[in-house]
């Protein structure tokens, strides 16, 4: 490794081993200086091929250096920054180093040219990212975790799969665009890989299932870096595959459905970032370079606004110690910067304008009207006024308006605070000026955000969709009360529709996709395996102990005759004797 | 080169110092001659490693001596680029052996370290051994060591296990003499090398593979005849567990190496197809089995039934990828198993206990313990960066290219290990602490810190940089491939 270039991804797993042996305040400035280092390194990097190793015949490429793998390792190692601030007065340790290896595993992804490389890092992003849930140590949370592991390690072994047949065919396992390699096994199975990761359905029931069970600060560094790495890979590898455009559709549309029904706080929010993947992984699809630029974009902006949500959400978990919308209510007494700072990161993902929403999610949507999909089109903009509906409008509604549960939570602490300002700073800044972002792009931008047009439709839609929630605001209750009144009619209506979706639908998700480990792996898994284990023990062993057993039954049959007793066998000579004279008189005779 | 005769020296140091423990040690001293015995060993070896000439496939070290010149038998001692991993993995083990039994053996202790130390002697004599005859006698010699230890110091059913192991191994070796009279009748040599040289009948050749199949599938275990394995592993006590899982399971693998491939090529060629099968069948079937277990070590012990398939796997695909990865997955899994057998005996000591059930939430109570458990399963689901992962890369690599489906269900394999390992870790160390185990000491002391740090340490360093073993074995791999047997 040369070293004119510092792999920031080793720097923060390395650099975490550190910080258990520092004590008080000096683990402080070591736990705040890594990811500013990390920060500094990527912005310093120029394009190029940086740290390559000779490992079983292959060169790993640790540095491949170019637009798309620094716009993203920005985006990176700015959010470990700011996740890192988030968490500075979380006392176990164990979170840090879980933090910093994990942050490093995604700049890791980022910068590896090679297959090898990559996986190397995707693992370690699987085991790290599993010990927030861990170390939240509810019986959940653990359980929860176990699952999550599963399902990742099995991701990582489809990767595994796909690399090895790609090698034991090609020779190769450099990772570049893999649209030559289209339907083969290896093409198949990393793309799986790759799906499982960015959550698309039904793959990712990981997603709702681990995030709101993670710790207050491991959710917030769980949304920016798994999904949004897979993203990251799937622009690398796979730009331009048709099945993406479908798939990124269904999923933005999904997420949104199915936080209707949300009432746990990081849940539905979990369900958006489903829904927010989807215009990505569209966006991916779709491969124009105005869509790849609009998936980068939207990569970034989405990194920082939905850690500001979870950030949000996550500190009045921590204060309240409840996750649960219906309990909570008239928080804003108390808790004003929190529910400003949220509402900044709720406008930037309902894409208003002027919050960086606006200017990244759009160029998905105009790239989709651009290469003439108009059903995408469609599919996308409805999932846009879902999106405000729900985390602009009904979560913060019912957190901190709603009816006054009473509660008196404070402020969090400070350094949360700072935490979501920054990154509230960061949306307004590039909603205000989107040529920061812009021109950090892979491809050159032509793309203006700010037309007349575009504002006025975006504002009719959330205009719409704002006085929709407000009409219907009895129906969105997440606790549901019977008064009976003369909108008797509208209700039932209301409540018909309702039906429809928390019966079938809700059933679908956790009847079978939430529970497709349950019904797809671990049952078939055990039952095959109790299956082998009593062949194993009833013939593959019983055929020996049969074996053993017939040799001892011939030994007790020779036992007889060979009792050692003389007079026994003169007995049996005298005997055999007479029976060979009987033989001889009547063969003679 | 060195001045004294290495490679016996190597092989007999351990023998010297069981007698020295038999006949003047005293009860208390034991195991300090029997750790200092262990560490010389391996001091007196190192020079193999260092003065080895990496390039050439011929054997090294070389020691000849007449011995019975009536039967043209000679004392041949010498290592090449495949045996030479073997012995270190062997004195690693055996030092590691003693430390792992330190508080564990109080019955009998001048008798146990005795025979472990005859062990080592038989284990690294058999991988240095250039002739057949005495490649048998090591063989036959690990029989008895293993067997007292499984019967005297085993578990409850250790009497039963050890009556099973002696039987299945016995009756493999019985073959094998005859298969060795047959060869030396044919040769009038057992010379590995010069047996290399003769060209046999096809047809005498399926029948001597087919005698030393028997002998080395035993021992491999290859499926069905592997039924020895989880009763032997689970009542052993610790240090026999290590060495069964750690050396005992490569010494059939290294038989095929040493014989099968390079004295009965064609042969081998109409074996290949069953052969891949039944790995890759045990494989996937060890892998089911192992999921179900209850019993940790049993668990552990089948789990070594389908990383084992890995291994025949990759020698009969032929190929010097899978074969190198093959000779690799052999010291990864005895690194891992060690690993795994002793993190397990150290538990055991404390809580009495074999049962999965019976734990739970020690991560709580013991979190060093926890972490070098997991670092174990970690290594062992085949994570990029730790050895595991290489060996199996290569092999399943290669069987893709022999035949896909022996790839796909290769993966399956590696699947269902993650499957079992997470699950295993899952049950034992996370959620809540089983009440009966928080007033036990479960955390490790430093001797037993010491104890699995070597094995720590081996598993990083291989898995970060694999041509640490691979570059012994090229020359000899290549050598072996090009001697006639193609896939």
């Amino acid at each position: 490794m040369t070293l004119e270039w510092v792999h920031p991804g080793l720097l923060l797993i390395f650099g975490a081993w550190a910080l258990p042996i520092l004590k008080g305040r000096l683990r402080w400035y070591v736990l705040l200086l890594l990811p500013a280092v990390a920060l500094i390194a990527c912005f310093r990097m120029t394009p190029g091929i940086y740290g390559q190793v000779h490992f079983l015949g292959q060169d790993l490429v640790f540095g491949r250096v170019d637009q798309l793998s620094l716009v993203f390792s920005y985006v990176f190692s700015i959010m470990t920054l700011l996740g890192i601030i988030y968490a500075l007065h979380v006392k176990q340790v164990a979170q840090h180093v879980t933090a910093l290896t994990y942050a490093g595993g995604a700049l890791g992804v980022t910068f590896a040219g090679d297959l090898l490389s990559l996986l190397l890092f995707w693992e370690l992003m699987a085991i790290s990212s599993v010990l927030f849930l861990w170390l939240r140590r509810k019986p959940n949370a653990v359980t929860a975790g176990f699952r999550y592991l599963l399902i990742h390690l099995l991701g990582g072994l489809l990767l595994l799969a796909g690399i090895v047949i790609q090698w034991s065919q090609t020779g190769l396992i450099i990772f570049e665009d893999m649209e030559v390699f289209s339907w083969s096994p290896a093409w198949i199975l990393i793309l799986l890989a790759f799906l499982i990761n960015a959550a698309v359905p039904p793959l990712g029931a990981w997603l709702p299932d681990a995030y709101p069970e993670a710790t207050v600060t491991g959710a917030v560094f769980m949304t920016a870096f798994t999904t949004k790495s897979s993203v990251y890979a799937l622009i690398r590898g796979f730009a331009g595959t048709e099945l993406l455009v479908w798939l990124g559709a269904i999923m933005a549309i999904y997420g949104v459905v199915y936080a209707v029904l949300e009432n746990d706080a990081r849940r539905l929010l979990a369900y958006h970032i489903i829904s927010q993947v989807g215009y990505m992984v569209c966006g991916v699809g779709i491969g124009t370079s105005l869509a790849l630029n609009g998936a980068t974009a939207h990569a970034f902006a989405h990194i920082l606004y939905k850690a500001l949500l979870f950030m949000g959400a996550g500190a009045v978990l921590e204060m309240t110690h409840l996750r649960k919308l219906s309990d909570m209510g008239g928080l804003y007494r108390t808790m004003p910067i929190t529910l400003g700072l949220y509402m900044v990161g709720a406008f930037a993902i309902s894409a208003v304008p002027f919050f960086s929403g606006f200017v990244s999610k759009s160029m998905v949507v105009a790239a989709a009207g651009e290469a003439h999909l108009v059903w995408i089109f469609l599919m996308l903009t409805l999932a846009s006024a879902g999106t405000f509906l729900h985390t602009g409008l009904k979560l913060p509604y019912y957190m901190f308006f709603g009816k006054d549960s009473g509660l008196r939570a404070e402020e969090p602490p400070r350094n949360m605070l700072v935490a979501m300002g920054l990154a509230a700073l960061a949306c307004v800044l590039i909603g205000v000026f989107p040529r920061l972002l812009y021109q950090h792009l892979p491809h050159s931008v032509y793309y203006v955000p700010y037309t007349l047009q575009h504002i006025t439709s975006t504002l009719a839609m959330l205009g719409f969709t704002a006085l929709g929630f407000f009409l219907l605001l009895k129906y969105l209750d997440p606790e549901p009360k019977i008064s009976l009144d003369m909108d008797w009619f509208y209700r039932r209506g209301a409540e018909g529709a309702m039906k429809v979706i928390q019966g079938p639908l809700e059933r679908l998700e956790s009847r079978y996709v939430a529970e497709s480990y349950e019904c797809l792996i671990r049952s078939p898994m055990l039952g095959v395996a109790k299956l082998l284990r009593n062949f194993d023990t009833r013939v593959v062993d019983s055929t020996v102990l049969g074996l053993a057993r017939l040799t001892q039954i011939f030994s007790q049959a020779l036992k007889i005759t060979a009792s050692g007793n003389a007079q026994h066998y003169g007995l049996i000579m005298a005997v055999a004797v007479l029976a060979l004279c009987a033989l001889l008189v009547i063969r003679s005779s | 080169m060195t001045d004294y005769p290495i490679l016996t020296v190597t092989t007999f140091l351990p023998f010297l110092g069981a007698l020295v423990i038999l006949f003047f040690g005293h009860e208390r001293h034991t195991r300090w001659i029997a750790l200092c015995t262990t560490l010389l060993t391996l001091a007196v070896s190192t020079p193999l490693y260092w003065s080895f000439e990496k390039s050439s496939s011929e054997l090294q070290f070389i020691e000849m001596a007449e011995w019975i010149p009536n039967w043209n038998v000679s004392y041949g001692m010498g290592v090449d680029g495949i045996s030479l991993p073997f012995i270190f993995l062997a004195t690693v083990l055996s030092i590691l052996c003693v430390g792992g039994s330190w508080t564990a053996v109080q019955t009998r202790t001048k008798e146990f370290y005795a025979v472990l130390l005859v062990a080592e002697t038989a284990m690294v004599g058999l991988f240095a051994a250039t002739n057949l005859f005495l490649f048998y006698i090591f063989w036959e010699l690990m029989i008895v060591p293993l067997f007292l230890l499984i019967g005297v110091w085993g578990g409850p059913g250790r009497v039963y296990a050890a009556v099973k192991f002696l039987i299945f191994t016995l009756a493999g070796s019985v073959l094998m003499l005859v298969g060795m009279i047959a060869l030396y009748h044919n040769c009038g040599t057992l010379d590995f090398k010069a047996l290399t040289s003769f060209q046999l009948q096809p047809s005498f050749q399926v029948w001597l593979f087919v005698a030393f199949l028997a002998a080395f599938a035993v021992k491999v275990p290859m499926f069905p005849v592997h039924t020895w394995l989880p009763d032997a592993h689970t009542e052993a006590p610790t240090a026999g567990s290590v060495i069964l899982a750690g050396i005992l399971l490569k010494m059939g693998a290294y038989g095929f190496l040493r014989i099968s491939l390079p004295i009965l090529p064609e042969a081998v060629q109409i074996f290949l197809t069953p052969m891949l099968f039944i790995s890759a069948v045990a494989i996937v079937y060890g892998a089911y089995v192992t999921l179900v277990q209850t019993d940790v070590k049993r668990l552990i012990a089948f789990s070594s039934i389908s990383h084992m398939g890995f291994v025949t796997l990759g020698i009969f695909t032929l190929n010097q990828n899978g074969v190198e990865g093959a000779i690799l997955q052999m010291i990864n899994h005895g690194i891992l198993s060690a690993g795994f057998f002793l993190c397990i005996g150290m538990i055991y000591e404390r809580t009495h206990s074999r049962e999965i059930k019976d734990y739970g939430g020690i991560g709580k109570v013991a979190p060093i313990y926890s972490s070098l458990l997991a670092f174990f399963c970690l290594a062992a689901t085949g994570f990029p960066g730790l050895n595991a992962f290489v060996g199996e890369f290569l092999i399943i690599s290669s069987a893709f290219q022999a035949r896909v489906w022996l790839g796909v269900m290769a993966i399956w394999g590696v699947v269902l290990g993650t499957a079992y390992l997470v699950w295993l870790f899952y049950r034992m160390v996370m959620g809540k602490t089983n009440s009966g185990l928080e007033s036990l000491q479960l955390e490790l002391g430093i001797r037993e810190v010491a104890t699995l740090t070597p094995l720590v340490l081996l598993a990083l360093c291989l898995g970060l940089y694999p041509e640490l073993v691979l570059s012994y074995l090229r020359a000899p791999v290549a050598q072996l491939l090009a001697g006639g047997v193609t896939p």
